[in-house]
């Protein structure tokens, strides 16, 4: 419809005055993933990050950017609802639809690209061979990093199996750390009983880092309805009420393998970042607190800087793993 | 929204409406940039019965938002544990030269209550302009807006864009009871030409006397354009008067939302699974076309 003209010159709003902050404490923030370089820690998790968010934080900011989980081939994925919320957390059950590697490399990827950080591609597969294959399509395509997916605990076959079992995530991991040349991080599912050894199994397969973790499943009821909420029946449940369990995964997970491990789980501010960071984390990631507030990760990383200041850390990577017990 | 009037057996509406924007552009062309502000509360006051009404000041938003457009409102104030999901609501009324937008919550919940109980001077969080409004076709001269509960929300603002305009809108306010009826002072304010006020408790707002009524107001000089939103048997009702008038049928959409820009995919339409991805109740709506596939197939 006809947008009302309004002469009054535009007020500096909010948004602007969030892009033109900066962060003020100079506090040394730069990471490494193997040889992938990063300005700062802090990236956004697969399947809650966007290039649809460009306007509303300075993604330019950000150490990386981590795609949506590709798979291979188009995916619609599951009947609605695919969301609902729980005390502190949400539980989704969108099941990874995916334009498929064709569409993605034409259309999706230079949108991350054109943020000018380094971009890290999420990719999936309901089989090994999948892994494999998906890997073999971004041969030429230019990305900094891979990270995969071996852990998505609702799709409809396999994805709970391959992450689950140490043999396959090595099978997965060692195909494809053979067919690619980039740095490949293996984002690990919660619901093992040991995430130390299947860290460890992605380590031995060639991994350059593990991000921990994925979801954890769950599921909600509808009373009056006597039905499950989510079209799935089950979900994957992430926000703050997962972080304890994530923070107790990271720790594990970095005292089992020598190469970093990525936190991923509950992270919503300069704190919950210095926590795993602690526990060992040298980078992580943010997914639901996007949600609830789309400049989350520039002003964690604003707060961040001045948290550090404020316990005299000059360097973040100093005191990574550093947790006393 | 949650009335008896609202379900029904049989294909949800959801299941069978199609993008207004053909071809798919959810970045689309002539769509203002979504933006946020950490809005002041100007007013915050009970409303009705079960309804509480908020006005923010929101410039940028109060400045483009389109009619049918949605803002997302984070119920969680700074450091507190609230719902970590922000609230899908539609923008009520605004005043782009106040810079203020009003949204009209129906308390239902938890993000509902936690949202009413922000009191002024206080600071929300609010993402918007957002979505696929309501698209008014250059010919209409006339248009019928009918809304159910706290569904006609979405229309209101179609009513404020045409005051003035030679576009004459009948609107039909439907509600279980007189206080339950929503959006009356903003169609009157917009000076509509006639405005139906239908309620449960007198039967009026039964779909069959409700038919009869529009049928009786409207044949003789039909809308070229029909909006509807809060109801799915309202919904089906005006499908069946667009056929009967060739009017074309717009719905607005209801979903549980995450990001509210179409990267999350968590708000997609379809209840069954296909080969392709239904459309997404954020991006590709909420405002939809209403065309019933089985019945054209
Ligand atoms: C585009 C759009 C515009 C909307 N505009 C308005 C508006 O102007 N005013 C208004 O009051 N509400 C509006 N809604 C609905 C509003 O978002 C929900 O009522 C609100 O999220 C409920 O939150 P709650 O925490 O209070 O309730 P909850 O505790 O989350 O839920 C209470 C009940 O409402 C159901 N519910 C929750 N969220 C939704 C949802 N998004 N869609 C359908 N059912 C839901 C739940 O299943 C439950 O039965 C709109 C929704 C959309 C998608
Ligand atoms: C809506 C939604 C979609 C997600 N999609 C993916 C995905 O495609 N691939 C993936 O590896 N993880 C996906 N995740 C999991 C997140 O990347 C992250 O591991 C999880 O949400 C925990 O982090 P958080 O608590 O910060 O959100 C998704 C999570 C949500 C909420
Ligand atoms: S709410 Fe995220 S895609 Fe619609």
């Amino acid at each position: 419809m006809t947008e009302v003209q309004d002469h009054s010159p535009a007020a500096l709003d909010d948004r602007d005055r969030h892009f033109a902050d900066h962060a003020a404490y100079g506090t040394d923030l730069g990471v490494s993933l193997g040889a992938l370089r990063l300005a700062n820690p802090v990236m956004p998790a697969s399947g809650c990050f966007g290039p649809e968010l460009a306007g509303l934080l300075p993604v330019h900011e950000l150490g990386a950017v981590v795609t949506k989980t590709l798979f291979s081939q188009r995916r619609s994925g599951n009947p609605s609802h695919r969301l609902t919320e729980s005390a502190q957390g949400m539980l989704n059950s969108v099941g990874i639809p995916s334009p498929g590697s064709a569409e993605f490399i034409r259309t999706v990827l230079p949108r991350y690209r054109s943020f000018g950080v380094p971009v890290v591609v999420s990719v999936g597969g309901l089989a090994v061979e999948e892994y494999l294959r998906i890997t073999e399509e971004l041969a030429d395509v230019r990305c900094e990093a891979l990270e995969v997916n071996v852990s998505c605990p609702n799709l409809e076959h396999g994805g709970l199996a391959i992450g689950t079992d140490a043999a396959t995530v090595e099978r997965v991991v060692s195909g494809v750390v053979a067919r690619t040349s980039l740095p490949v991080i293996v984002k690990l599912t919660p619901n093992v009983t040991s995430i130390g050894d299947i860290a460890r199994a992605a380590e031995q397969a060639g991994a350059t880092a593990v991000t921990v973790a994925n979801t954890f499943p769950g599921m909600a009821i509808d009373l009056e309805g006597r039905s499950a909420v989510l079209g799935n029946g089950v979900g994957g449940l992430s926000g703050p009420a997962v972080r304890p369990m994530v923070l107790r995964l990271v720790w594990q997970a970095a005292a089992a393998v020598r190469i970093p491990v990525v936190g991923c789980g509950g992270v919503s501010t300069a704190r919950d970042v210095l926590e795993f960071v602690l526990a060992g984390a040298t980078a992580v990631q943010m997914g639901t607190a996007t949600f609830t507030r789309p400049y989350a990760m520039t002003q964690v990383l604003r707060d961040l800087d001045a948290l550090c200041h404020e316990l005299g850390i000059a360097r973040l990577a100093d005191v990574r793993g550093t947790v006393r017990i | 929204m949650n009335t008896p009037l609202d379900t029904e057996a049989g294909i949800p509406v959801r299941d069978s409406v199609t993008p207004l924007s053909d071809g798919g552009t959810r970045t689309g062309a002539g769509l203002p940039a979504p933006t946020w502000h950490r809005a002041r509360v100007l007013v915050s006051t009970p409303y009705g019965r079960g309804y509480h009404f908020l006005r923010l000041e929101a410039p940028s938003i109060a400045r483009t938002c389109q009619a049918g457009q949605f803002v997302m409102l984070t119920a969680a104030r700074d450091g507190d544990d609230g719902p970590v999901l922000p609230r899908p609501m539609a923008v009520y009324g605004r005043d782009p030269r106040a810079g203020t937008i009003d949204i009209l919550l129906g308390v239902v919940g938890d993000g509902t209550r936690r949202l009413a109980s922000f009191g002024p001077d206080e600071r929300m969080l609010v993402v918007g302009p957002l979505g696929q409004g309501f698209r008014l076709a250059p010919r209409t001269r006339r248009v019928l807006l009918v809304g159910r509960g706290i569904g006609t929300c979405s229309l209101t603002t179609v009513a404020q864009e045409c005051a003035g305009t030679d576009v004459e809108i009948v609107a039909v306010a439907s509600g279980r009871s007189a206080d339950r009826v929503v959006g009356a002072d903003v169609y009157r304010a917009a000076g509509v030409t006639r405005l139906h006020e239908v309620t449960d408790d007198t039967g009026a707002s039964d779909v069959a006397r409700l038919r009869d009524l529009l049928t009786a107001d409207l044949d003789q000089a039909p809308p070229q354009q029909i909006m509807t939103c809060g109801s799915e048997r309202l919904a089906r009702l005006c499908e069946e008067l667009g056929r009967r008038w060739s009017a074309d049928v717009q719905v607005s959409l209801e979903a549980h939302m995450a990001c509210g820009l179409g990267y999350c995919h968590g708000c997609a339409t379809g209840t069954r699974s296909g080969p392709e991805e239904s459309p997404l109740i954020c991006a590709d709506g909420p405002v939809f076309r209403l065309s019933r596939q089985d019945a054209e197939r």
